[in-house]
């Protein structure tokens, strides 16, 4: 199916899991907080957004920006902070992972709020990181969003 | 002929835009579809238009098409998390609505509630996606649909904030996620919209969606100016702010200005179609169709 983007995911993680996960998430915060200002929403995308958190747009975006960006790059909700997504713009153009910003991202899967994105990378329950950009077959592979399990 | 064949036979396209009253007077409805009836092809309804409450563009939709007027139904995400957006597709569809506009919608302290909970579940192209899932017979949750909906996916885009090339990727993904056209911003500075149209030209886009240019007609300078302070990611040309200000007649002047970019967009290589957003001014709707030759 062509919007198979949307579907949920695997059920509910057990209780078991979901405290084993929370103690990793400790490890986590410890990077992802100081660096990136991890919002938490447990299905990490900063490597499709230029390792710029989206999750701290206040419409909490993850395809990119919506129509109120201000002509100086702000946003439309506080007009003294940056629109994330211009910031996620300039930074991908600087690290030149335009392409990866074509990616689709899915529907956030609630369940996953407050666990550790690691843990559901290992368990594949979301995309893996895409760390390096080298050529534009790596580009071409983007365009197949399906789940990789 | 339903606005779907309209877009696939390649006519030029006429879209309106009524915004629902605060109240629960349907008759505002019934007495602003006569301006749109037989001149446009389809209107645009507004969801909660800048955060407002107002009477349901659902409800509204219905009593257009009792006026025998096409309506598009406007769905933000800001209300609805992905169930209340699945049930109210549905319900749409059963009521005869066959265009959906899928926005992500102004966020709630731009209103009158600012105190609201802004709910934003999915995004604008996660919502496309949504509908596009629905219309090929599943609800999200992979169960199979005895009947499937079959809405004409519309999405909107600015060319006119920055960053410019944001906005054409944004496209692209609204595009691969289904839509079917798309509603620009309105257009105040005709060069800017130009550029970026060879851009998506360039790109090939406009061979797989029908694009709408957006065009507003204002009453009076000071409506220019809120929007230029108020609405941001819109921008606009001085030059229409002087020829309002130096206007004797606003109105005349702000129908002939509408006209112009009319004219100036239509030409353009891939525009097909534009979106005239009378706000709060729907009665002109006739005038500038009429001035601007769009219906021979």
């Amino acid at each position: 199916m062509e919007s198979d983007f949307v579907t949920y995911d695997k059920p509910p993680i057990s209780y078991r899991e979901r405290r084993f996960s929370r103690f990793l998430l400790f490890f986590e915060d410890l990077i992802k907080v100081p660096i990136f200002r991890c919002q938490h929403c447990g299905e990490c995308i900063l490597s499709s957004t230029g390792f710029v958190c989206s999750q701290r747009c206040p419409k909490r975006l993850r395809n990119g920006p919506c129509g109120g960006t201000r002509a100086d790059g702000h946003c439309e909700v506080y007009p003294e902070r940056w629109c994330i997504w211009y910031k996620i713009y300039m930074r991908s153009k600087f690290w030149g992972r335009i392409k990866l910003l074509y990616k689709i991202n899915r529907i956030h899967n609630w369940n996953l709020e407050r666990t550790s994105a690691w843990l559901n990378v290992f368990k594949k329950r979301n995309d893996a990181p895409v760390l390096f950009v080298c050529n534009d077959k790596e580009a071409e592979k983007l365009d197949d969003f399906k789940r990789q399990d | 002929m339903i606005l779907k064949d309209k877009i696939n036979s390649g006519q030029f396209i006429v879209c309106g835009e009524i915004g629902p009253p605060q109240s629960c007077d349907g008759d505002v409805i019934r007495k602003k579809a006569q301006y749109f009836r037989g001149i446009a092809d389809a209107v645009n309804i507004t969801d909660n238009q800048t955060a407002i409450a107002r009477l349901s563009s659902i409800a509204s939709a219905k009593i257009l098409l009792e006026e025998g007027v096409e309506p598009i139904i406007q769905m933000t995400c800001r209300d609805r998390n992905r169930l209340a957006i699945q049930s109210d597709l549905l319900g749409a569809a059963a009521l005869g609505v066959r265009n959906v506009l899928c926005l992500t919608g102004d966020y709630q302290t731009f209103g009158d509630n600012p105190e609201a909970k802004g709910v934003f579940d999915l995004d604008s192209t996660q919502l496309i996606a949504t509908v596009a899932k629905l219309n090929s017979g599943y609800l999200l949750s992979g169960r199979e649909m005895k009947k499937a909906p079959e809405f004409l996916i519309g999405a909107a885009a600015n060319p006119f904030a920055v960053p410019f090339e944001m906005r054409l990727i944004r496209l692209c993904k609204k595009i691969r996620a289904g839509a079917h056209f798309i509603q620009t911003q309105p257009v105040f500075d005709p060069e800017l919209f130009r550029n970026w149209m060879e851009r998506v030209v360039e790109m090939g886009l406009h061979e797989k969606v029908a694009i709408l240019a957006g065009v507003m007609p204002v009453k009076s300078v000071n409506t220019l100016l809120r929007m230029r302070a108020d609405v941001p990611g819109v921008k606009i040309n001085d030059e229409y702010i002087q020829r309002m200000e130096k206007a004797t007649d606003p109105q005349a002047e702000g129908v002939k200005i509408a006209v112009e970019i009319i004219q100036t967009v239509k030409n353009l290589k891939g525009i097909r179609g534009v979106h005239i957003m009378p706000f709060l001014w729907e009665s002109i709707m006739p005038t500038i169709v009429k001035e601007s030759d769009l219906r021979n």
